[in-house]
């Protein structure tokens, strides 16, 4: 049964790769505007669960469901349209389109969705602004530093105004300092516009930056450390 | 202040904040045109601007397409330049106009005067105008003057080198200015025209216009095969060749699908923007291909095949073909690439979902081949052979079956080759378990190889075989070298000079000669008038006809009756119209002559069967038969020479101008056909070679992003201790495999389809064996040059650097 107002909510996940359990039975869910932090040691099925949870990856086993819908269930065209209109996501090395420019590639998911490309291009500057990242909007992902490559891909997340933001160790690359301010970014942005924030880390001082921090490991959810905080 | 902006409405942002409402599902993602446009338009952002590998890749589609472009160009020109050539020959012609007019003021008496000069064929036109407005033919502005000619720039050129010198003395006439290019077939054409001092009133027809209506023959069907199967040997190389360039620097593109697939894009539009990468590139490809159609058929001028040698701007495709070309090798490419994409399927993880290993099945494969050989066989067995429109289409059907089939039947070949292969060194077992897990890649690039040599060889035998009539032909006729010449004749005493003059020419050991006519029995039989000259009637001093038959005795005066068994044939007493009409429009008095009681009847000399050999009805001395009452009398002359003369033949042409420029050759002196066989089978060669180059940059293009694709375990092997010999020897084995089995294969099929298509035109099949070994030989130095350039990517690849991790 789904938790209450949750916006995101998974029922007994199970997926496995070959013989090997990834997920066994998890239940999660996540609320409009919280930032939850998965935590766990590597190879313990976290970013399985973040995969699971965007509809990236169909589960062997359980549901989960986006509001009314339940994710499982759709096509890869509906979880495509999903991820291009209320999903954002940030990875560890960026998956920025190395071909495109900073400006090209936050402006991609607008013109995937149909956005014209002036317009696309006009809401994508913004949030280079925003992100003070601007500077990097003409040049390509080669050309540029770790944390102007993260905060541009902070960037394409935001611009659609996604509902769910999905972050696998976002600061994994970068230096403290530039982590800090990318984390602060994308937590205070997610804050500002109600959207909920999976946050997938090893790192405790990243999930300080969460309302509630839940630990994987061997495929199952332990432990609940935090409430709101 | 807040770091966020306030929600936009426009399509990709919605009103957000606290009170956003229940999460729904989007649509599907935009499709249609505006889909279509949108990721096109991005595949090609990403292919003109992903940097080197992207440029290689794209030049590399360009290349393959550019090439495919080229080749059907070109294919495609094959019927535009034989229409091109047929109106240029009616518009120049009219030896022989039907309802030939009285002299007038615009008529002009017109002779052929064609001659052969060391083997190359000069036509040649005399005109003697009637009045002062005689037609031109085209590209002549004004006829020549007496004694003058017309040439055209290869034969003037010709005529102004130094070993022409035989030739000006044949071709006495001043050059007065040169035949323009609507007056030619070809720039290489070797014509004139010419008016001689005399040109005598039974010599050629009369004209009062030129251009000839008359329709040419269709393409016969081994042209039209040998077409087809060009195309098919050098298209399917190349659609190998694009389908191996757009899986160039595969791993990168997929990490940018996958990108893009994480951000929204669903399966749809990563498919549609890798299409729009390749789109690019075959654009770019369109666009080189017309360029080197319109570059190499500069070279026109310098091909002579079967005696065509064509202009530049002849050799053009049609509109129609031109636009489908446009079309449909772009839309192929991106449909290969589509086609290659089937098993693999882009995620947003950049997990690429390869289909399961699918056991090749061979009933399917052989279909392709067995339905070809179906179509092949009943019509080998089709007697005579006859070029019907289905014929035609049934030999190029099953001929493009035959060759394409052994693209099917390849990989099934070598899966069951390699699963049963097992024990050998450990270079042998690396490549064998590597082609035992998955040999696509290898086999797609030798399938075309496979399909190269298979076409080469097919179109070899079929041309060694057409070659073959004509080389037999000249070889039994060769045998005594010997001219025959005929000319229209006057009386006996023309013959009598011509005979002297020949006899008296450098180099000839004998000379013999005729005055042949048809005549016909008087009252015409019933039936078409111009059959009822079918009886021979030959006049010759008695030692002439001495050449003929067995005469006891012979003097000026005498005539025999032949012992032919031809029905009609004549008896003494009979009586002969020596004025029959030879044709429906030939309005003729009757000459009436009855053959003297005292005809003896006497046989024939046995002959050799030669292509000009006459049977004889009636021999008549010349006081006997006055030539004057024949109709069209021919003087046929018989000269044999000594090959060790230098230039004999040109000396004998030279004298049989000199008697009468009209003068016909029939000779196997020189086979006109050897030079252009050998330069068919020069442009076969570098047709071969090329293409299989093209193969090669494939099969190394798929070699090193296989190695890339395994840099880490080779750095592993290398760790080990792994020799650099052993992984260069697995690189071989990796190749030869594939290239040996399907070099086997292209042989059988290449054979078989020869053997096939020679049968048909009822041509002995023949095998020129150290061609095809030549051929195939090519295909083998594929492997090494392969192999070669592969070795320095493996070294770099075998680094310690590939082990280093993220």
């Amino acid at each position: 049964m789904t938790p209450e107002g949750s916006l995101l909510a998974a029922e007994g996940l199970c997926k496995t790769y070959g013989a090997t359990p990834a997920l066994d039975g998890v239940e999660f869910s996540v609320h409009p505007g919280e930032v939850v932090a998965v935590m766990g040691p590597s190879g313990s099925g976290k970013s399985t669960l973040l995969h699971c949870l965007a509809g990236i990856v169909r589960p062997d086993a359980g549901t989960v469901r986006y509001g009314p819908h339940e994710l499982t269930a759709l096509s890869d065209a509906r979880r495509s349209a999903l991820r291009r209109t209320d999903f954002g996501f940030v990875f560890q090395f960026g998956q920025l389109v190395p071909e495109l420019t900073g400006l090209e590639n936050v402006a991609l998911p607008l013109r995937l969705n149909g956005t014209r490309r002036k317009e696309a291009e006009r809401q994508a500057r913004e949030w280079l602004e925003r992100l003070e990242v601007d500077g990097a909007a003409a040049q390509r992902p080669g050309e540029i530093s770790g944390g102007q490559g993260q905060r541009i891909a902070v960037a394409r997340a935001l611009v659609t105004g996604p509902r769910v933001i999905f972050a696998d160790e976002p600061t994994g690359a970068l230096d403290s300092l530039n982590g800090e301010r990318v984390l602060g970014l994308l937590t205070g942005a997610a804050r500002d516009t109600n959207a909920a924030v999976v946050l997938v880390t090893h790192e405790a001082r990243v999930a300080a930056y969460s309302d509630r921090e839940i630990v994987v490991r061997d495929g199952t959810v332990k432990d609940i450390l935090a409430g709101l905080r | 202040m807040s770091l966020l902006r306030p929600r936009a409405t426009a399509a990709g942002g919605r009103t957000g904040g606290r009170d956003r409402p229940a999460p729904t599902v989007p649509g599907a993602p935009p499709t249609g045109r505006a889909a279509w446009a949108r990721d096109l338009v991005m595949g090609i952002r990403f292919a003109a601007g992903s940097g080197r590998e992207g440029w290689i890749r794209t030049a590399l589609t360009a290349t393959g397409v550019a090439l495919g472009v080229a080749v059907l160009l070109l294919g495609a020109s094959v019927p535009g330049v034989l229409d091109t050539l047929h109106g240029r020959e009616k518009a120049r012609e009219n030896l022989g106009q039907a309802h030939p007019p009285r002299a007038a003021d615009d008529t002009l008496r017109y002779a052929s005067a064609d001659t052969v000069f060391h083997g190359a064929p000069i036509r040649g036109r005399l005109v003697r105008p009637d009045g002062a407005h005689p037609p031109v033919p085209p590209g002549v502005d004004r006829l020549p003057g007496p004694g003058r000619m017309l040439v055209s720039p290869a034969l003037k050129k010709l005529l102004d080198s130094p070993r022409a010198g035989l030739l000006r003395q044949r071709l006495d006439y001043r050059v007065a200015g040169t035949i323009g290019d609507a007056g030619l077939l070809g720039p290489g054409e070797l014509t004139y025209v010419a008016q001689p001092v005399t040109l005598a009133a039974a010599d050629g027809y009369r004209i009062d216009h030129f251009g000839k209506d008359w329709n040419p023959p269709p393409m016969r069907a081994p042209t039209v095969l040998l077409v087809i199967m060009t195309c098919v040997a050098l298209l399917t190389p190349v659609m190998v060749f694009i389908g191996t360039s757009v899986r160039f620097g595969n791993e990168r593109r997929e990490r940018r699908l996958a990108a893009i697939r994480l951000v929204g894009a669903d399966v749809r539009t990563t498919r549609r923007i890798a299409a729009g990468e390749v789109l690019f590139g075959s654009l770019l490809g369109l666009v080189a291909g017309g360029a080197l159609f319109l570059a190499g058929r500069q070279l026109a001028p310098v091909v002579t095949l079967w005696d065509v040698n064509v202009f530049p701007s002849d050799v053009a495709p049609g509109p129609l073909a031109a636009a489908l070309i446009a079309v449909l090798v772009p839309a192929a490419a991106v449909l290969v690439t589509l086609f290659a994409q089937r098993g693999v399927t882009v995620e947003p993880l950049g997990v690429v979902r390869h289909r399961p290993p699918v056991r090749r099945r061979l009933w399917w494969r052989v279909a392709l081949p067995a339905v070809g050989a179906l179509v092949l066989v009943p019509l080998s067995r089709e007697r005579p052979w006859t070029d019907t429109p289905l014929h035609t289409l049934g030999l190029a059907t099953g001929a493009m079956l035959l060759l394409l089939g052994v693209t099917t039947l390849l990989p099934w070949l070598v899966q069951a080759v390699v699963g049963r292969l097992h024990r050998g060194p450990v270079s042998w077992q690396l490549a064998i378990r590597r082609l035992q897990l998955s040999s696509g890649s290898a086999t797609r690039a030798v399938s075309g190889i496979t399909v190269a040599v298979a076409g080469a060889i097919a179109i070899h035998m079929l041309m060694t075989g057409m070659q073959a009539s004509y080389t037999r032909a000249y070889a039994e006729s060769g045998k005594e070298p010997r001219i025959s010449l005929w000319a229209n004749s006057k009386d006996w005493p023309q013959t009598q000079r011509a005979l002297t003059a020949l006899r008296a020419t450098p180099g000839v050991t004998a000379a013999r000669g005729t005055v042949d006519a048809l005549v016909g029995p008087l009252p015409h039989p019933p039936g078409r008038p111009e059959d009822a000259a079918r009886t021979t009637v030959t006049v010759g001093s008695c030692a002439e006809l001495r050449s003929l038959a067995r005469l006891d005795s012979c003097h000026d005066g005498s005539v025999f009756v032949t012992t032919t068994r031809r029905e009609g044939a004549v008896a003494p007493g009979a009586t002969l119209d020596l004025n029959p009409p030879r044709d429906a429009y030939e309005a003729v008095r009757p000459h009436p002559w009855t053959v003297p009681r005292t005809a003896r009847t006497v046989p024939l000399l046995a002959h050799r069967p030669s292509p000009d050999r006459v049977v004889y009805d009636l021999l008549v001395t010349p006081s006997a038969l006055d030539v004057g009452r024949l109709n069209g009398p021919t003087t046929e002359l018989k000269v044999v020479f000594d090959r060790g003369t230098p230039d004999a033949v040109e000396h004998i042409r030279n004298t049989a101008a000199r008697i009468d420029p009209t003068m016909n050759e029939v000779s196997a002196v020189d086979n006109p056909h050897d030079a252009q066989y050998a330069s068919v089978l020069d442009g076969l060669f570098a047709g071969a070679v090329v293409t299989l180059l093209l193969i090669g940059s494939g099969l190394i293009i798929s070699t090193v992003e296989q190695l890339h694709e395994r840099r880490r375990l080779l750095s592993t092997l290398d760790a080990h201790g792994t020799r650099r010999a052993t992984l260069g020897w697995s690189v071989l084995w990796q190749t030869a495999v594939p290239v040996v089995l399907g070099l086997g294969l292209a042989l059988g099929t290449g054979l078989a389809l020869g053997a096939l298509v020679l049968t048909m035109i009822d041509s002995a099949v023949t095998v020129n064996w150290p061609v095809v070994a030549a051929i195939t030989g090519i295909g083998g130095a594929v492997i090494l040059f392969v192999t070669a350039l592969s070795l320095p990517p493996l070294w770099r690849m075998m680094r310690p650097d590939g082990l280093r991790t993220e």
